[in-house]
């Protein structure tokens, strides 16, 4: 019998609900049937923690006195956009110190959530509403008025795998690749990340609560290059890129044990962002998209080597997670991952608690995300017509 | 057997004829590979000590006994592992397999296979590693 959301928070509310991550339905589905899955859980937990470049905070300062409207913000060195109100400003985690290469938005965010005080430095014309012209100051996550994420695009459903022909090493968002096909990386939880388990996003949508670097979250849109017309396996899942998220949550209540600045080597700073999302097993449907397991999802080992990043071959996160592929005809190839599995595990336990724990409730999308959406590429053009 | 020490100096002790006592006494050979000391300012040595495993030690414990800050010169890799997030992205470029994920997912660094290439310094997103080039002696 098929269950709606408002069900399931009742079994929250009554004690009696039953929640499972991924990775355990998954496993249960091996010996048990999907009618009697769908009957007998409610909850399945899945979960992400990976650098998500997309990522960043929009915070607001509160006003000085005589007021400033800013303009070439930074903070501790990094640069913030000026073009919104008075004292209004979005730091973006890939932004980089003009210092320090390897310092940037996503060690500031960092730095806010754990606590830590953080310069401020502003410019202003001076007008009559706002006749400061410069501040040199002193924030915290207390001393703000709001601080909270706002990423673009995190949690993309699915990544092409990446490896390297050249003769040398290439530093690369997806970690060092080591030269002549010498190794593999890949980034994703599989069976337990997010939306390779509702893959038709039917039980995502604008206005879903998930849990967000530490602390509760939304998702408020899709995410920017959402993509629905990727091929699917036969059970549904793109193999390759696909849906992504929009996600927004309070900073201020994050934890920086989920939220975790980074820097590639020669490529940049990102930010790991851990994100966990309940997905409701409604009927049988669902549990038989919540059963998926590593053997079944497949993207694309592609050659950083190469400037249009050509696809080598199709893999599966089985072969991926076994430790080495074999490519270019025989040779076994070390593969590694960039996402981190043992956090999304303890992220995707952390949700199962809250719920259990009733601190945590389902929701049902205020609407769908976009069911045909497709990736436009930038080409070059002249004039303005 | 050869092993190379840094020693670092007082300016008193600069003074002192170290080199001939360390061949005199305990029959060791003595390589100066770097040296900066001046009279009255103290300075350091890099040196590489042959001799047997003995007169290695025995040289190595004079020289602490007279003060000289004394450390063997050693690669190693010094890794920050309580801040790990256990992404696995080290394992990537880690051939002898010294960094590797074990069944829980979990970062494991065995030190004994570490060969200190350094590949590891650059490919951890959070910076955990670097390597030193001395230990104490």
């Amino acid at each position: 019998m098929a269950k709606t959301v408002a069900q399931i928070n009742e079994k929250i509310r009554g004690g009696t609900v039953v929640v499972v991550s991924a990775e355990e339905f998954s496993k249960m589905a091996r010996s048990v049937d999907l009618a009697t899955l769908a009957e007998e859980v409610d909850i399945v937990t899945t979960a992400t923690f990976a650098p998500m470049c997309s990522s960043g905070a929009i915070i607001n300062f509160g006003h000085w006195t005589p007021p400033i409207r800013m303009e070439e913000i930074r903070l501790n060195g990094v640069s913030a956009y000026e073009g919104l109100a008075a004292v209004d400003t979005y730091i973006g985690a890939t932004a980089e110190s003009k210092f320090d290469p390897t310092y940037g938005g996503a060690h500031v965010i960092e730095a806010l959530i754990r606590g830590d005080d953080v310069r401020l430095q502003a410019h202003g014309k001076g007008t009559d509403c706002y006749p400061t012209r410069e501040v040199d100051t002193w924030i915290n996550k207390e001393t703000v008025n709001e601080f909270y994420l706002f990423n673009p695009r995190n949690a993309y459903q699915n990544y092409a795998a990446a490896t390297n022909s050249t003769g040398k090493i290439k530093y690369t968002y997806m970690g060092s690749l080591l030269p002549r096909f010498s190794n593999v990386t890949y980034s994703t939880s599989g069976e337990l990340s997010p939306l390779l388990n509702d893959p038709y996003l039917r039980t995502i949508g604008l206005g879903t609560r998930i849990f967000l670097g530490g602390t509760i979250g939304y998702v408020v849109w899709n995410g920017t290059q959402y993509n629905t017309r990727r091929e699917r396996t036969v059970d549904g899942v793109p193999t390759l890129g696909g849906a992504t998220l929009a996600v927004v949550g309070d900073a201020k209540a994050m934890s920086t044990e989920y939220i975790k600045s980074a820097y590639y080597e020669k490529y940049g700073v990102s930010l790991f962002v851990g994100i966990g999302i309940p997905i409701p097993v409604l009927d049988e449907e669902m549990a038989a998209h919540l059963a998926i397991t590593n053997d079944r999802i497949t993207t694309s080992i592609v050659d950083f080597g190469k400037e249009d990043h050509p696809p080598l071959r199709s893999v599966t996160y089985a072969e991926l997670a076994s430790g080495s592929v074999k490519l270019d005809g025989e040779r076994q190839v070390k593969t590694a991952p960039l996402s981190s599995l043992a956090k999304a595990r303890e992220i995707a336990a952390l949700l199962k608690a809250w719920i259990e724990e009733k601190r945590f409730f389902l929701t049902q999308a205020v609407s769908n995300l976009p069911t045909d959406s497709f990736v436009r590429p930038l080409v070059p053009r002249e004039g303005g017509k | 057997m050869k092993k190379r020490y840094a020693l670092r100096f007082s300016p008193t002790l600069v003074e002192q004829p170290i080199v001939s006592k360390l061949v005199r006494i305990y029959d060791v050979d003595i390589n100066i590979l770097n040296a900066d000391v001046a009279s009255g300012r103290g300075g350091k040595l890099i040196v590489e000590l042959s001799g047997g495993q003995e007169a290695l030690e025995e040289s190595v414990a004079y020289l602490n006994e007279i003060g000289i800050i004394v450390s063997e010169m050693v690669k190693e890799l010094i890794f920050l592992e309580d801040a790990c997030i256990d992404c696995g992205a080290c394992t990537a470029v880690c051939s002898p397999k010294a960094l590797s994920l074990d069944e829980e997912a979990m970062l494991r660094f065995d030190a004994s296979l570490c060969v200190v290439c350094g590949l590891c310094v650059q490919a951890c997103p959070l910076r955990l590693f670097s390597v030193s080039d001395e230990r104490g002696a």
